[in-house]
């Protein structure tokens, strides 16, 4: 219809941000490792009802990330493993859930620091999420929705570690806690842990007593250099709550090239639309 | 090239399409970022109900329009705007506004088939599987907003 040669044109030229890759991307791995869980807990039913060897199974880890880690760890003689402690994919009220939390194998004071902690976490999310449900559900009612229209809608509560380096007596790993339904809340807390030493490794235990001069001068380079052309950037000036020094409580893991990975939580220095806020350190040996 | 390969193919090679589309529903660049991703997480969680490859693009297009409507739902949660909830029944725009401007006026729903139909060129049918109405409910709403955006109808095909 020729009517509409001028409204297409508009619509076919919608800008598109140049997040878009990286969110598909994460939408791509998401999707892929909670279809996965899903299918390895099917295997395992099948495995628990044809005989024991769920004993085996349970032991090891089931999803990917877990299984190239446990790949990594000597079986004997290591300090420390680190193990899904719980793990299920299940739908209760509504809730889709996907939930693969941790666990750090160590006797040792800090995995039970560390352990109790993400437990609190797990605790924490789970409720939230069940409380913006039912919130969700009420609205939904109350502004005039039928059950035809709510039909089988899901929430999905998803959990979920990526262990991203580790040696003989060190690990970095990340805690993703998410939600996903009609907008993507996630958050993630990442542990960086040394067992000889047994206590949580810092930014200064990487980059030297420098360590905020060298994380504040990368990460404002790199905050400069996602200006575009226009000089436009998703990240807030300083004076409008954006980045102005990491400190003592600043998130980061270590890459297994030995690279630190310095995160700030999602809006906090830029907004929603920059995504995961990640800016990479080069350590001094690096 | 197994379904899921496929699957991730396609996704990764239409995503400025469906960012387009979740855009003109959303109108909100942040929000249609995160219905983007959240669709395409679910498509891949859920590969075991896309029984035809052939049909990947009305099966994923019914995805991404069920997050787009349920974060409509969502923001109309948060940010009451009572005015929006109830469309009104005038037409919209003069008819000397862009037609661009007056597609953007219609209520929600017609607003979808008529982007769909014109905009993403998909058919009748498609847009019947793709937002779970029967054919002629996608039928009469395209045409009531034919009707709204006085686009002569005569001979067109629709």
């Amino acid at each position: 219809m020729k009517e509409f040669a001028n409204a297409k044109e508009n619509y076919d030229s919608i800008p598109i941000p140049a997040e878009l890759p990286d969110r598909v991307q994460a939408g791509i791995q998401l999707g892929k490792a909670s279809y996965r869980r899903r299918r390895s807990r099917m295997i395992r039913r099948w495995a628990a009802t044809a005989a024991c060897l769920c004993l085996v199974l349970a032991g090891l880890n089931l999803s990917p990330a877990l299984a190239s880690a446990a790949a990594n760890v000597p079986v004997l003689g290591g300090l420390f493993r680190v193990l899904t402690f719980v793990e299920f994919d299940d739908s209760e009220d509504g809730i889709h859930y996907n939930v693969a939390a941790p666990e750090v194998d160590a006797d040792s004071d800090l995995a039970k620091k560390v352990n109790a902690a993400i437990q609190g976490k797990v605790d924490q999310h789970l409720a939230k999420a069940q409380q913006d449900w039912d919130d969700y559900r009420e609205a939904f009612f109350a502004t005039g929705g039928t059950e035809e229209q709510w039909g089988d809608r899901e929430m999905d509560v998803i959990i979920d570690y990526e262990i991203k380096s580790q040696t003989g007596d060190r690990v970095s790993f990340v805690v993703t806690f998410a939600e996903g339904w009609v907008s993507s809340y996630e958050e993630r807390s990442c542990y960086n842990l040394d067992f000889v030493q047994n206590r949580d490794l810092t930014l200064r235990d990487f980059l030297g007593e420098d360590w905020t001069a060298v994380c504040n001068a990368a990460i404002q380079q790199q905050i400069d250099e996602s200006r575009d052309a226009d000089g436009f950037t998703y990240f807030f000036p300083p004076d409008q709550g954006g980045f102005t020094t990491v400190d003592e409580s600043t998130s980061f893991y270590v890459r297994e090239d030995g690279a630190v990975v310095v995160c700030f939580p999602k809006y906090s220095i830029a907004a929603g639309a920059a995504g995961n806020l990640e800016f990479v350190i080069q350590t001094p040996e690096g | 090239m197994t379904k899921e390969e496929a699957l991730t193919q396609y996704l990764v090679d239409h995503q400025t399409g469906f960012y387009r589309l979740a855009y003109s529903i959303l109108k909100n660049p942040d929000e249609a970022l995160d219905a983007v991703q959240t669709a395409v997480c679910r498509a891949l969680e859920r590969q075991d109900g896309l029984r035809d490859t052939g049909a990947l693009r009305t099966w994923f297009y019914r995805i991404l329009v069920n997050t787009c409507r349920d974060a409509l739902r969502h923001r109309g949660r948060e940010i009451p705007f009572p005015e929006d909830l109830e469309p009104s029944r005038e037409d919209p725009e003069p008819a000397d506004d862009t037609l661009i401007r007056r597609v953007e006026a219609l209520p929600p729903e017609m607003g979808m088939v008529v982007k769909l139909r014109f905009y993403e060129e998909l058919s009748l049918k498609e847009i019947s599987q793709i937002t779970g109405q029967n054919l002629s409910t996608v039928k009469s709403r395209l045409y009531a907003g034919l009707k709204k955006l006085r686009v002569a109808m005569e001979g067109a095909e629709i």
